[in-house]
């Protein structure tokens, strides 16, 4: 528990604090970039926390940017109906609808302030169960993370997506994609087809921009019929006060309800935030007493899923941080981001890790 | 891409196609299919010249190659009886300009090609890059905005350069420029 604390001091100095800012403020403004999710803004922005002296500092500037990029990813979802990944596609669907009404500001309000608290809870959450569920996992042999590795990926794939057969094929591609290069057990060249350049293997940013980005440009540039035609002028601003006292008392309790849902899936060893996301929308268009909102902008239908998102990330760091297990894009690319810190996740972090909290 | 591609609204009638007619799956399946049957073959090969133990580095490719090839067989031939049906039951699927992310694509592999093969350097052909770029996706005149576009390429190309060989030590290509 003393860790903790210095762990909360360590981050609560002006100099960290600083480096938090910088953070959020880059991952937001390359997050906003419409086709650019999450995993990809912390892949493209993970070179700037090298040149840092103080690794704690780089790690809080890294967790500012991954919190901006998910803000970005929520901001075009609900101003261009583009969400950057598969988690802020339920957010999308009535915060666009209340961009389009002139609700931009009061959606994008409650999405922040959602994620915030949903953030908030979580990591106390996280921070708690962490611990116990490493001193489990220390008692896994090859054997048994084995079978979690299967686990996780034959689920992920089995939940996300409406074809299983397509899941799957994604699946095999993604596992020839790791087989290419020097096996590192035996040393073997594998699929390089006599380039030095592959020995190396396919790095993980060249596939993820290639997934992310490249993808998601040559989707939209072949749908020229989808692009968004008519938004309307914004309702006038009165200055600080983004959601009025109806909007807050609408909100309050999908975010509360957003978080209870994404925590537990997160933690999931098939976790992603498809599912939470996706329950508390549903659970929000069912039990609202503004049922008939629904699908012109409901200001719940963006609260619960922008809560559930980020709560689910916070679940995500369960599997992430215990086990060494990313059950989502960016959870991958914050394995390898981790690796490059030289902090492996995994059961031994927690006894290894402390000292990361300390300095 | 396909979880965020499924969850579009397909519904609107303009721009869509019966969903029966839609050759990109099939042309998909039947690519995915030749690939995955090339890389078997190879992995057989491997296996047979150096051969196969079960903690040994040869029989992770057999197993991922033949998996691949029976998931490409089985979404072939789901992409022919699944679509057919659905095509006569009159659902409709997004209709797809091809003629735009060719393009894109090859400016693309172009712009790699040029980078790496040549002496032009990083400015000049990310300028170029992004004024053809803009020209595929946007729809409004070319001379409207040739101009405004030059100038947000040539600014950008130069912002980047110098942020990420000044400050982040990432090398980039200067080429015939004097930077």
């Amino acid at each position: 528990m003393n860790v903790l604390l210095d762990g909360f001091a360590a981050v609560l100095t002006p100099e960290n604090l600083l480096f938090a800012i910088i953070g959020v403020t880059v991952g937001t403004l390359v997050g906003v970039l419409p086709g650019i999710g999450p995993a990809l803004t912390i892949a493209l922005l993970l070179p700037l926390t090298f040149n840092l002296d103080s690794p704690t500092g780089a790690l809080i500037m890294f967790a500012g940017i991954y919190a901006g990029a998910m803000y970005g990813g929520s901001t075009t979802s609900i101003l261009l109906n583009t969400p950057g990944e598969s988690a802020s596609v339920a957010t999308s669907i009535e915060g666009y609808q209340m961009a389009r009404r002139g609700r931009a500001r009061a959606a994008l309000a409650t999405a922040a302030i959602g994620s915030f608290v949903a953030g908030t809870i979580s990591t106390v959450l996280l921070s708690l169960l962490a611990a116990p569920m490493a001193r489990f996992a220390v008692m896994f042999r090859a054997a048994d993370y084995f079978a979690l590795a299967v686990l996780a990926m034959v689920a992920v794939t089995a939940l996300v997506g409406r074809s299983m057969v397509r899941g799957l094929l994604s699946l095999t591609l993604g596992l020839f994609l790791g087989l290419v290069g020097i096996d590192s057990l035996t040393g073997q060249a594998r699929f390089t087809f006599g380039s030095v350049n592959l020995l190396d293997g396919v790095n993980i940013v060249v596939v993820i921009v290639g997934l992310f980005a490249i993808g998601e440009t040559l989707y939209l540039a072949s749908r020229p019929h989808d692009v968004p035609s008519t938004v309307a002028p914004l309702e006038p601003a009165r200055g600080f006060a983004w959601l009025t006292r109806d909007d807050w008392r609408r909100s309050w309790r999908p975010w509360l309800r957003g978080t209870a849902l994404g925590f537990p899936f997160g933690a999931l060893p098939s976790g992603g935030a498809e599912l939470p996301t996706f329950l508390s929308y549903t659970y929000e268009a069912k039990r609202s007493k503004h049922r008939d909102e629904f699908g012109s902008g409901a200001i719940e239908g963006v609260a619960g899923p922008e809560a559930a998102n980020n709560a689910s990330f916070s679940g995500v760091l369960v599997p992430l941080l215990t086990l060494g297990i990313p059950t989502s894009a960016t959870a991958a690319v914050m394995l390898a981001a981790f690796q490059i810190f030289n902090v492996q996740p995994g059961p031994d972090l927690f006894d290894e890790g402390a000292r990361w909290c300390g300095r | 891409m396909s979880t965020v591609a499924d969850e579009r609204p397909q519904g609107t009638v303009p721009g869509t196609v019966p969903l029966g007619r839609a050759l990109g799956p099939r042309i998909a399946a039947v690519v995915v299919l030749l690939a995955g049957a090339g890389l078997l073959v190879r992995a057989i090969g491997d296996a047979a010249q150096h051969g196969v133990t079960v903690d040994g580095p040869w029989l992770a490719p057999l197993i991922v190659t033949s998996g691949w090839v029976v998931l490409g067989a089985t979404y072939l031939i789901q992409s022919w009886t699944a679509k057919a049906a659905a095509g006569e039951r009159g659902e409709r699927a997004p209709r797809a300009s091809w003629f735009v992310p060719a393009a894109l694509m090859a400016a693309l592999v172009g712009y790699a090609l040029v980078l790496e093969y040549t002496v032009v350097g990083y400015v000049p052909a990310t300028a170029v890059f992004f004024v053809a770029a803009a020209r595929l996706l946007g729809d409004r005149p070319w001379r409207e905005v040739i101009l405004r576009d030059a100038v947000v390429a040539l600014a950008l190309s130069l912002v980047i350069y110098v942020a990420f060989t000044r400050f982040l030590d990432i090398q980039l290509p200067a080429g015939v420029l004097p930077l």
